[in-house]
């Protein structure tokens, strides 16, 4: 009687080990669920000083069109392994090339279309635009640090709207990550990028400018 | 325990867990140096688009040592000094030797921001710590009844750095010094994990750093 009762004391055991079992993997499988589902969008914001470029000004009086788009830039994207990020580079973008522009011509105007309105007494129209955005984490690309790079294209269009030229240029940016600076590392190298471009735009595109409104001058003076 | 003994007690233990480094330090000189009232020097790090490079945090270290002691020298921040004068010494465009600085100096308003600044000397900085090599085995084991680490690891690192001082007046190179240390790190697992740790990236700062304030101010 007793070894019945054992033994139906040891089931009651077992099936209630089973059932603690059960619960805790539905337990550890709902925690994993909830992690995983509020795993935020980690949002990256780029941020910096806005240096004002020691470059020679180009004598012309420009127009720049800043679309909608470069102005509110932004990337979204999902990597495997490290989760989602939302990079918001339009506003420090922005400031950063009017800063430079700026520095890189006798007058700047900003206009609100990509074309010459009358009245308008510009040399030409500047169109600057993000053609392309990217970055890199350590975990994908098995580097010690973040990586970022920003493919510009700059469209110079003469006084009649036509296109003298489209320059490209690519800038690029690494940052250190510490354990837990993943966010501010690609927000530092999205940074070192615009920097980058900015540079390259002041010291290599600036002479190509000038040489393409040159011609256009040329041209136009030739004309009838 | 009073405060003191603590103290004794703490810093005898810090020896005690602290790996061996040795470290050489090595100089040339082209010209005689000297820093006069109001003069500064700028430490720059080398950037480079590879995989290796000079790391923020040593740069950061030898500005620490050289801006603190009894002597201390008058540096420009490093960002200070490169927003100041963008997008010249970015890294794709920064000048390589002592002649390219004399052609960026052809560049409009470059040599005068640098005289507004005071700056004296460039001192850049190139290298980086790597580790050279790595063994042993230890395992952790954490259960209801009690936990610990068992075995021994170990790694070798070697840091590797070189600092090159331009003089702005002159435009010419006036020396180079090279700062190597190693050391290899140690983590028994007596029950508890016990790290013995080497800090070669941080001797070859302070003897890089000691050596290029002896260079700025004891002229040569």
């Amino acid at each position: 009687m007793n070894y019945w009762r054992g033994q139906r004391t040891k089931c009651l055991e077992l099936l209630c080990q089973i059932k603690t079992m059960r619960l805790l993997s539905v337990s550890a499988a709902l925690v994993l669920l909830m992690l995983q589902a509020g795993c935020p969008t980690r949002n990256v914001t780029v941020a910096g000083s806005v240096p004002t470029p020691l470059v020679e000004r180009i004598p012309a009086s420009i127009g720049i069109y800043y679309s909608y788009e470069f102005k509110s830039f932004e990337h979204k994207e999902a990597l495997p392994g490290s989760g989602s990020y939302r990079i918001d580079l339009g506003g420090q973008n922005l400031d950063f090339f009017r800063n430079l522009l700026g520095a890189m011509f006798a007058e700047v105007i900003e206009v609100n279309q990509p074309s010459v309105q009358e009245g308008d007494e510009l040399d030409a129209i500047l169109i600057p635009e993000i053609v392309k955005y990217g970055f890199l984490v350590p975990s994908v690309s098995t580097l010690t640090f973040f990586e970022a790079s920003i493919e510009y294209q700059i469209t110079v269009l003469d006084r009649a709207g036509q296109e003298l030229g489209k320059l490209r240029i690519v800038g690029y940016g690494k940052a250190e990550g510490s354990m837990f600076g993943g966010v501010d590392a690609v927000g530092e190298a999205t940074m070192l990028a615009i920097r980058d471009g900015g540079a390259r735009i002041a010291t290599e595109l600036s002479p190509r400018i000038a040489a393409l409104l040159a011609d256009s001058e040329e041209t136009n003076g030739l004309q009838p | 325990m009073t405060r003191h003994g603590a103290g004794i007690w703490l810093m005898t233990l810090s020896l005690l867990l602290s790996g061996c480094v040795t470290s050489r330090i090595e100089q040339s000189r082209d010209t005689a140096t000297a820093m006069g009232t109001g003069d500064a020097m700028v430490i720059l790090g080398r950037a480079s688009y590879n995989d290796r490079e000079t790391e923020e945090s040593f740069t950061d270290c030898i500005v620490d040592e050289l801006s603190s002691g009894g002597n201390p020298i008058t540096l420009v921040p490093q960002k200070e000094f490169k927003d100041n004068l963008y997008p010249w010494f970015e890294p794709r465009i920064a000048p390589t030797s002592a002649e390219d600085l004399s052609r960026l100096f052809t560049e409009s308003g470059v040599r005068d921001r640098m005289d507004e600044s005071n700056i004296k000397y460039l001192a850049w900085i190139q290298g980086d710590t790597v580790t050279t090599g790595k063994g042993g085995s230890m395992s952790c084991t954490l259960s209801t009844f009690g936990g610990g680490c068992f075995g021994m690891s170990y790694w070798e690192q070697d840091a590797s750095y070189e600092a090159s001082i331009w003089d702005v007046d002159k435009l010419t190179n006036a020396g180079q010094i090279s700062a190597d240390a190693s050391g290899t790190s140690y983590i028994a697992g007596l029950i508890i994990p016990i790290p013995i740790i080497a800090r070669p990236g941080n001797a070859a700062c302070k003897g890089l750093a000691n050596q290029l304030r002896e260079f700025i101010v004891g002229g040569g």
